[in-house]
């Protein structure tokens, strides 16, 4: 019952002591603020009290993803500490943010979504594709901004989901146009993917690839997440004569898959997705055979590369606001995240609205934000127009390098890649 | 045929270590009718207690193994007196839920203690491998086939030719009679569950060799171990060992010919042809290959 | 004076086993019933944190698919670990059924056309897996889990396959839009709506499966349970009571899985695991097998709990919360460990769970102050 829920923040805003805010008002700010006018001081809905924004953060902070989870975080929560620093959004208002550990489940996703919805402008970080899209049709209801911590493709037309960095499709398509273009020509290519919509999302990559490139896939394979015995995929890419594999999958199955390769002598040209990497397979029995093989693709430059200014800034944020955290892929991710939703906070409050629907349209009037090349530019804007960065760098295993992987090729950028298109799910 | 034999060859491997956990299963239950779902948190947590003396205690491979062995025998049979004994008489339902319930705990034990990140358990056979023709062994498969042989000697001996595996085998063909005899049912319990403990450990530490292969996860090998033991037959150990070879076999086969044969059935269709040949054998035997048909009296 | 009516008694006489099989019991559990409709009409008055309205709304339908499995398993004593698989059937069913781009039904046609479709599914399986007894028929059950989830990540012009599908079913009855309630000239949010709509049909699943137990196939039922030859050997046709517990126990399943995908608008094929069907027989061991009470009570505490835990997580030493702490045992470790720990220490100390519990506070007091 609405009314009573107002009374609630009536009297939360009483407690607070926040002066020149009647129950009243902070009801209208919550569903529209109609009186919002450009240049104004926003008002203060739920998530914002007049001095300080909060934003959410549903993530796995423990069980077995947490190993994700918790580097996304930090990632979110410095970046958020460095901007609090500088004044915060607009020079005045810091960002709070809000944590709540989801386990990985979609339904404790939905429960805390819930705990959190009245209490936050936006959603500065949704992980785990089963929990956004489970949590999406509740965010489309209440029309807030979420930004999901994946790469799916079906991100990019959904008006209220916000994300960053270039699409799994489109790692994909450059990875293996890459391979193809620099002596790959007339190779055997094949796929290993994991059984579950990323695995998807990258086979989609490949598919397209091989139908632009015009190659034919020797065998595509998939694996169970989590399951210890990849002998028989591996046998058959052999088995296949696979000259490369392009590879989906997460750190922990990376290396039993490799492992299991190394173990039956199968040496393709592994070219792997962003995620499935991380820098204790290159400490691992298995680093020779990693250095040998194994390509990633993912984004930006290597980690404490001083020449590019987004990475100097984030390592000198890091050093400062959390010394502990170590290079991390996912780190970048969270910090990204969070320079992405500061964008759409920073347009919300020039446009004098911080309330939900406030901050949806903000993210629609957005246009290109720069990420200074930790991640590609995005162009967001209405989600039928909003364009992904399609440019990918390709990673060799380095175990020289802060986190083991070394550039190969900087900003790659397919033809093949230009021609993705990004449908609504 | 090369290509088969490689096939045939992983899929013992992989069968050897089915039939490990399976014959855990089943002396178990032939000694207590009871099905022991945890048997998956047993493996784990003596996988990791190799890794801890290994690792941690500096012992050598061998040395910690056998040490693991020897614990994980001790917490099973803790584990029969301290819970399972309080079960007698309990509904099937009851107990099998006793097991879960203990799966669980073991698991979180063993993930507050080790993390979930993926460990390398300082085995020597890494990743090294041998040839025989156009077939490749890896050392650590030629190492668990040896080991499970060895042991499944070892363990028919005993049940043969030793007085406690007669007595449990005594003990499982009439309680009450072996009683009478002068068998201490307790002491054959205890042994049982102590004697799968030390199996599981020894499945889990064949299945965590390799390169960053200890997880908490490895416990999973036992819901397909189920299938192994049912195709069996519950209560056969000779049926266990078989079932846990034609599961694996069959898995490593399915896997290699599916895009040929049967594309149709959808990607990674060898994950659940365990269960698919369980339920075929049993439409055909009820109570498995080799179990013994039960005999219900009102 | 007629000799049928009967004088006013005291609420606890029982004068015959009609009247121990009397749906409402004496006068004090009238009053009790009563109460819990009140609760249940006024709640959503009351109770605006979106949080515990979701929580209680994931505890109903968790209550209903827990009744259908205390049927099969507390009343008929078969052992069924794939309940998972028939809560992921009707999520899908309902998806088919009620989504505006398939058949779009109306709200009573969507959830009464899951059950009836789990049902069916139910009853063309129960023949084959009830030949089979105790630990054969647990592991054929665990078989279901995994052929099931194999079928849902490939269906996937029906399932979605892995990327799930959207269940945007309408969920109007009579006028009411339970998504966006408005009553009395109240607005109501989604949670408040649902949590009428499905706390509803729990009241309703329950007096089903009560009527049922307490009538002639409920004994039967208990019959089979208690002794399956000797049940038979009465007369008690084995086979189709064990089936058509089966069957129901699958609908009613389905229905829970129907409200689940209709609630979150989204399932996937990820989250009908093994965990799930576990999670289940956890709530009626935690509650009490074989009690309809019990079914209902073990799904709101098992439900409630992980709220619970969580909010008091940062008071209990050695916890790591948040993404910077570190701690001995984290929250979803807590979790899980008291989880494994709550089926074991009821099923070793109280296996009749919470209800059998609660029937000694009451007998106490029955007898108070002269309880010994």
């Amino acid at each position: 019952m609405r009314s009573s829920r107002m009374w609630a923040a009536a009297a939360a805003a009483a407690m607070l002591g926040v002066a020149g805010c009647g129950g009243a008002d902070s009801e209208e700010g919550g569903s529209g603020g109609s009186a919002a006018k450009e240049g104004e001081a926003p008002k203060t809905v739920p998530g914002f009290d007049g001095n300080k924004i909060r934003v959410g953060a549903l993530s796995p902070l423990s069980g077995p993803v947490a190993v994700i989870g918790k580097p996304l975080t930090n990632g979110n929560q410095v970046f958020f500490d460095a901007l609090n620093k500088q004044g915060g959004i607009a020079g005045k208002y810091k960002v709070k943010l809000v944590q709540e550990d989801t386990q990985y489940k979609p339904d404790v996703a939905v429960q805390r979504y819930n705990r959190l919805k009245n209490d936050v402008v936006a959603f500065t970080q949704i992980l785990g594709t089963p929990s956004v899209l489970a949590v999406l049709p509740q965010l489309k209801r209440d029309k807030i901004v979420g930004a999901p911590a994946s790469l799916d493709a079906f991100w990019v037309r959904e008006p209220n989901l916000l994300p960053v960095g270039g699409p799994y499709q489109g790692q994909a398509i450059n990875g293996l146009d890459y391979y193809v273009k620099n002596g790959g020509e007339g190779k055997r290519i094949c796929s290993l993917s994991q059984d579950d919509a990323y695995g998807e999302a990258g086979k989609e990559g490949v598919d397209f690839a091989a139908e632009k490139l015009e190659f034919k896939l020797a065998s595509a394979q998939k694996f169970k997440q989590a399951d210890k015995d990849v002998t028989g995929q591996i046998q058959a890419l052999a088995k296949a004569k696979c000259d490369a594999v392009f590879l989906t999958s997460l750190p922990s199955d990376s290396g039993t898959i490799w492992g299991t390769a190394a173990k039956l002598g199968f040496a393709p040209r592994w070219i792997a997705q962003s995620p499935a990497w991380i820098d204790e397979l290159g400490a691992s029995p298995l680093k020779e055979y990693l250095a040998k093989t194994v390509w990633i693709v993912a984004e930006g430059t290597e980690w404490g590369d001083d020449s590019v200014a987004g990475m100097k800034q984030m390592v000198a944020d890091v050093e400062q606001f959390d010394p502990k955290q170590d290079p991390d892929y996912y780190f970048s991710f969270g910090y990204v995240q969070g320079k992405a939703m500061a964008a759409v906070l920073e347009k919300a409050v020039e446009l004098g609205d911080l309330s939900h629907e406030g901050v949806l349209k903000a993210s629609e009037e957005l246009g290109e934000v720069a990420f200074d090349g930790l991640f590609g530019d995005y162009t967001y804007g209405a989600a039928d127009e909003r364009k992904p960065p399609t440019q990918s760098t390709i990673f060799k295993v380095d175990t020289a390098k802060p986190y083991a992987l070394g550039t190969l090729e900087k900003d790659y950028e397919s033809d093949a890649v230009k021609e993705f298109e990004y449908k609504a799910r | 045929m090369s290509e088969f034999l490689q096939l045939c060859f992983n899929g013992t491997a992989l069968g050897a270590r089915y039939a490990l956990v399976a014959l855990g299963f089943v002396i178990i239950y032939r000694a207590t009718g009871v099905i022991n779902f945890a048997q998956g948190g047993l493996l784990a947590l003596g996988a990791y207690l190799a890794y801890a003396l290994n690792d941690t205690a500096a012992l050598p491979f061998a040395l910690a193994v056998i040490g693991a062995v020897i614990a994980s025998g001790l917490i099973g049979a803790a584990t029969e007196r301290v819970v399972l004994r309080r079960m007698v008489g309990q509904p099937v339902f009851a107990v099998v839920m006793v097991t879960i319930g203990m799966l669980f705990i073991l698991e979180q034990t063993i993930t507050s203690i080790w993390g979930f990140e993926a460990l390398n358990l300082g085995d020597p056979w890494g990743v090294q491998i041998v040839r025989a023709g156009d077939v490749v062994l890896a050392q650590r498969d030629l190492w668990t086939v040896g080991i499970a042989g060895a042991v499944l000697a070892a363990f028919f001996a005993f049940f043969r030719f030793s007085k406690l595996g007669v007595a449990m085998r005594a003990t499982a063909f009439d309680q009450e009679a072996a009683l009478a005899q002068g068998i201490s049912a307790r002491r054959v319990f205890a042994v049982s569950w102590g004697i799968s403990g030390a199996l599981a450990c020894l499945a889990g530490v064949t299945l965590a060799a390799g390169p960053a292969a200890l997880s908490p996860g490895i416990g999973a090998v036992a819901l397909i171990a189920f299938p192994a033991m049912i195709v069996g037959g519950l209560d056969s150990p000779v049926g266990a060992v078989l079932g846990g070879l034609i599961i694996g076999i069959t898995q490593a086969l399915t896997t290699g010919y599916q895009e040929d044969l049967f594309g149709w059935a959808g990607a990674n269709f060898a994950a659940v042809m365990p269960y698919v040949v369980m339920v075929l054998i049993l439409l055909v035997r009820p109570y498995g290959l080799f179990g013994t048909r039960e005999v219900r009296r009102i | 004076m007629s000799s049928r009516r009967a004088p006013r008694v005291h609420g606890l006489m029982t004068r015959g086993y009609a009247d121990d099989l009397r749906l409402f019991g004496s006068g004090k559990a009238k009053l009790g019933l009563l109460a819990l409709v009140l609760a249940y009409l006024m709640l959503p008055f009351f109770l605006t944190s979106d949080f515990w309205l979701s929580v209680l709304d994931y505890a109903g339908i968790a209550a209903i698919g827990a009744l259908g499995l205390n049927l099969l398993t507390g009343y008929t004593g078969q052992v069924s670990l794939g309940h998972a698989f028939f809560i992921g059937l009707g999520a899908y069913a309902a998806a088919q059924l009620g989504g505006p781009d398939a058949l779009n039904l109306p709200l009573p046609l969507w959830l009464l056309g899951a059950a009836v479709f789990g049902a069916l599914v139910g009853a063309l399986i129960g023949p084959f897996a009830l030949r089979l007894r105790g630990n054969y028929l647990a592991i054929v059950t665990l078989g279901l889990i995994f052929l099931g989830e194999h079928l849902f990540r490939n269906l996937k012009d029906v399932t979605g396959g892995n990327s799930g599908t959207n269940v945007d079913t309408t969920a109007t009855l009579g006028g009411l839009d339970f998504k966006d309630l408005a009553l009395l000239g109240e607005n109501f949010s989604f949670n408040q709506g649902y949590f009428w709509l499905i706390w509803g049909l729990v009241g309703l699943v329950a007096l089903l499966v009560k009527n049922l137990v307490r009538t002639r196939p409920g004994r039967a039922l208990q019959a089979v349970r208690d002794r399956d030859v000797a049940a038979e050997v009465v007369g008690v046709q084995l086979g189709r009571y064990k089936v058509g517990a089966f069957a129901v126990s699958s609908g009613l399943a389905a229905l829970a899985g129907a409200l689940l995908g209709s609630y979150q608008q989204f399932v996937s094929p990820d989250e009908f695991s093994l965990f799930l069907s576990i999670q289940y027989i956890a709530i009626i061991i935690v509650g009490g097998v074989g009690t309809v009470f019990g079914s209902i009570v073990g799904a709101l505490v098992l439900g409630g709990l992980p709220g619970l835990i969580d909010k008091y997580s940062a008071s209990i030493p050695g916890v790591s919360t948040g993404s910077g702490d570190s701690g001995f045992i984290s929250v979803f470790s807590l979790n899980q460990a008291i989880f494994g720990l709550l089926i074991v220490l009821f099923l070793v100390f109280e296996p009749r769970g919470l209800a059998a519990v609660w029937l000694r506070v009451k007998a106490y007091f029955k007898a108070w102050p002269f309880s010994y």
